[in-house]
């Protein structure tokens, strides 16, 4: 693990202005705080602008792309407060935590200029084109292919899981652009970024368990992207989405995502009567502890350091503890049920969306590998 | 700021590996006992009174080196009242105002009657000082071991622990009425570090052994369960350190007086506690039948493990106290767990230690 990393008293500034800030909201939105996992389906265009006029996103990215020239702590404390307030920050959410650190590193000047400003300005929202139907835990075995053609590519192939991808203008999508090769597999991959109202894009629905609309399959039948929406080097596209991913593993929403509903059932005298002050005790420190190891983590990007295994290791307990949490206080709620309580809610909430909690984002068990291979086990 | 001199981590780390783990496996069968020629070392380098103030004769270090140096300790099965003399005996007299030096000292907190049911070193160490009650007050006294009943009691490690008891009043220099509080999170804080110190170790034990280790005609590491076992060592000492760095960059700061300085060692305990869990049950599992004998050093790790988690107030004693806050708090679960001050916890923790 990286070294502590202290709360500068500039920090817990700022982390005031937020707290500040959400308690100040006007009523229509203030309503919208206190959900549960809203950082991947609390979708709110009228939220997302309130924070880009706050100077909340895009904090990392510099003056000259429109963005706040701000640090990764900066940007960790934000995010942590939203994310603990359980504030609908889905729309912005991937292209402000991942997209935008993958321009800046990998994109040509043409693609920076016309994504990275409107990232910052809360308008502009980005699905992962990472998943195929075929290809889950295994990425490097996508099959979606781009040939190369007069000023840039055609694009064709499927893919699955793009959350918000309905709602979304745009994604990087990883895909084949040179044959696979048996010996190296993790050769021939290239990220494009792909609008996704260009013509030849096709996004399908694909309804969850509980009913909600936020998965999609996005078919891609012989999409033209131009040269320079290419990101990266042509091949590099393996080396660029695990980059990609340390970013995507390492934050906050990884442990924070049932925070409401730990706030929401401490304060319900219907739950706490159910619970002992053993496990709440326990499960507050366990929220302590991680708080100061992803804050760690977020001070090792800053200092840019490699940080996939330390974000590997935050994310297979944080991910563990939010669904545990979940299912903590839905069976401590359990006597209340048929109550229609605001705890029962997002317990209900919570338990349901638990299973994708340890699968987003890379699986535990292939979190546990890369954790594994740190420690040079493989 | 947090981090410390690798000059004098490494001379911290060449005192207590002198001797390597194969060589200490006798620990295991006859007991622990004060080593004198490492003491005499660790004196020498003035590492035996590292936070004591230079004019005391002390090195005058923060708990960053401390921390350090009980880590080393730890991880090396090299066992030093340093907790007891540095941490405890020398800090609370000071607070006495007495006279210290650098022999290895412990500390008793007395009970009304005049005892104590378990102290660290009690039977080995130069000195003992007591907290003691007298008239109403509590006093420090720094007394010679033959002036109390030193009563052996079992642990699990073979580290020496005691009960002892005084007879009649202690004649001693009145102290603050929150000296035992102070004493507590000192302690537990203390005993957190050593456990981070020999989770660590036992990591890279469980990654020695599978590495080596063959079964059917791959070396253990290579089986996908084996790795998870250890990733999820690895991750629980990860977040015990995590939680342990922060009380004691806070305790570097504040000398465990800051406002939220008990509630920071609160946390560590309990995520260092609930860790050991974890850590014990996996590291066993991937060593096989060897790592539950005394021919094979891993029991030189767990065994403290299990002492230390019980000492200065057990896992569930630290949850508790959190679980007992988050009841009575009026603010959220949220400012407590990231809050700059945590008041109520120090009232919850007043009263538990009343
Ligand atoms: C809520 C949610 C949102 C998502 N959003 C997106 C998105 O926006 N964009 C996107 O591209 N993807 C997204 N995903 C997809 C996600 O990345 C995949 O679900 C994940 O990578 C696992 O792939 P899979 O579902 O195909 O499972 P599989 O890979 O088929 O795995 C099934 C099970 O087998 C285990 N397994 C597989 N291989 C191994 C192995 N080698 N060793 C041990 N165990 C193994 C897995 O751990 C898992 O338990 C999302 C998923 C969820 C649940």
């Amino acid at each position: 693990m990286p070294t502590h990393t202290d709360e500068s008293a500039a920090l817990g500034t700022l982390r005031q202005e937020v707290r500040e800030f959400l308690m100040t909201l006007p009523a229509t939105l203030r309503t919208e705080l206190g959900g549960v996992d809203t950082w991947l389906s609390g979708w709110n265009i009228d939220f997302t602008r309130a924070l880009a006029e706050r100077g909340w996103i895009g904090m990392t990215i510099p003056r000259e792309y429109g963005g706040h020239a701000r640090t990764h702590l900066e940007r960790f404390v934000v995010t942590e407060e939203l994310l603990a307030a359980g504030a609908p920050v889905a729309a912005h959410w991937i292209a402000d935590r991942q997209v935008a650190p993958t321009l800046l590193r990998f994109g040509t000047e043409e693609v920076r200029r016309e994504f990275l400003p409107e990232i910052a300005a809360g308008r502009c929202y980005f699905g992962i084109g990472m998943s195929e139907p075929d290809s889950g835990s295994d990425l490097a075995s996508v099959r979606t292919k781009a040939h190369r053609v007069d000023g840039g590519w055609t694009v064709s192939g499927t893919k699955l899981w793009t959350s918000g991808g309905h709602l979304a203008h745009a994604f990087i999508a990883l895909v084949r652009t040179a044959p696979l090769d048996a010996s190296d597999r993790h050769a021939g991959l290239s990220q494009l970024l792909v609008r996704l109202d260009d013509p030849g894009v096709d996004v399908r629905p694909v309804i969850s368990a509980g009913g909600h609309h936020h998965f999609n399959e996005v078919v891609l039948d012989d999409v033209f992207v131009p040269d320079h929406r290419l990101v990266g080097e042509e091949g590099d596209g393996w080396m660029q989405v695990t980059s990609e991913l340390s970013f995507e593993r390492s934050g906050p929403e990884r442990f924070l995502s049932t925070m409401q509903l730990f706030e929401q059932a401490m304060a319900d005298p219907a739950v706490a009567e159910n619970v002992a002050d053993v496990d709440s005790g326990r499960q507050l420190a366990r929220l302590a502890g991680l708080h100061e190891m992803s804050r760690a983590v977020a001070g090792s990007l800053q200092r840019g350091e490699e940080a996939d295994v330390s974000a590997a290791l935050v994310k297979v307990l944080g991910t563990t503890f939010e669904g545990d949490l979940a299912e903590w206080i839905d069976q401590s709620a359990g006597s209340a049920s048929g109550v229609e309580s605001r705890t029962k809610s997002l317990a209900t909430r919570g338990v349901i969306q638990r299973p994708g909690f340890t699968l987003r984002g890379g699986t535990n068990e292939i979190l546990r590998g890369v954790i594994a291979r740190g420690l040079g086990m493989r | 700021m947090n981090t410390i001199d690798p000059d004098l981590l490494q001379v911290m780390r060449d005192v207590v590996r002198s001797r390597g783990l194969i060589d200490r496996l006798d620990q295991g069968v006859d007991g622990i006992r004060l080593e004198g020629a490492q003491w005499h070392q660790l004196q020498e380098l003035g590492l035996a009174t590292l936070t004591l103030p230079e004019e005391h004769g002390g090195s005058g270090a923060s708990w960053l080196e401390s921390a350090a140096l009980l880590r080393e300790a730890a991880a090396a099965a090299a066992h030093l009242p340093l907790v007891e003399t540095d941490l405890l005996a020398a800090w609370l007299l000071r607070e006495a105002d007495l006279p210290v030096d650098d022999r290895p000292r412990t500390v008793a907190v007395l009970d009304e009657s005049g005892h104590s049911p378990l102290v660290p070193w009690a039977g080995e160490v130069e000195r003992i000082v007591v907290l003691a009650h007298a008239d109403g007050r509590r006093v420090v006294a720094d007394l010679d071991p033959s002036d109390v009943d030193i009563e052996p009691v079992a642990s699990r490690s073979g580290l020496p622990r005691s009960s002892v008891r005084v007879t009649g009043t202690v004649d001693g220099t009145p102290v603050d009425d929150g000296t035992e509080t102070q004493i507590l999170l000192r302690g537990a804080l203390g005993r957190a570090v050593q456990s981070v110190g020999a989770m660590e170790r036992i990591v890279e034990l469980c990654v020695e052994h599978t590495t080596v280790r063959v079964q059917f005609g791959r070396p253990l590491c290579k089986f996908q369960s084996v790795q998870n076992l250890v990733s999820d060592i690895a991750a629980e000492t990860a977040l015990a350190r995590s939680a342990v760095d922060a009380a004691v960059t806070d305790a570097a700061i504040t000398d465990l007086a800051g406002p939220s300085s008990a509630f920071r060692v609160a946390v560590a305990r309990s995520c260092v506690g609930h860790a050991s869990s974890t850590v014990i049950r996996n590291a066993h599992q991937v060593h096989g039948a060897i790592g539950t004998t005394v021919e094979h050093p891993l029991q030189l790790l767990t065994l403290p493990l299990l002492d230390w988690r019980n000492e200065f107030g057990g896992v569930r004693f630290w949850d508790r106290l959190l679980g007992s806050t988050l009841r009575a708090t009026s603010g959220s679960v949220w400012e407590l767990a990231t809050g700059a001050t945590s008041a109520e916890f120090d009232k919850v923790l007043m009263e538990a230690s009343r």
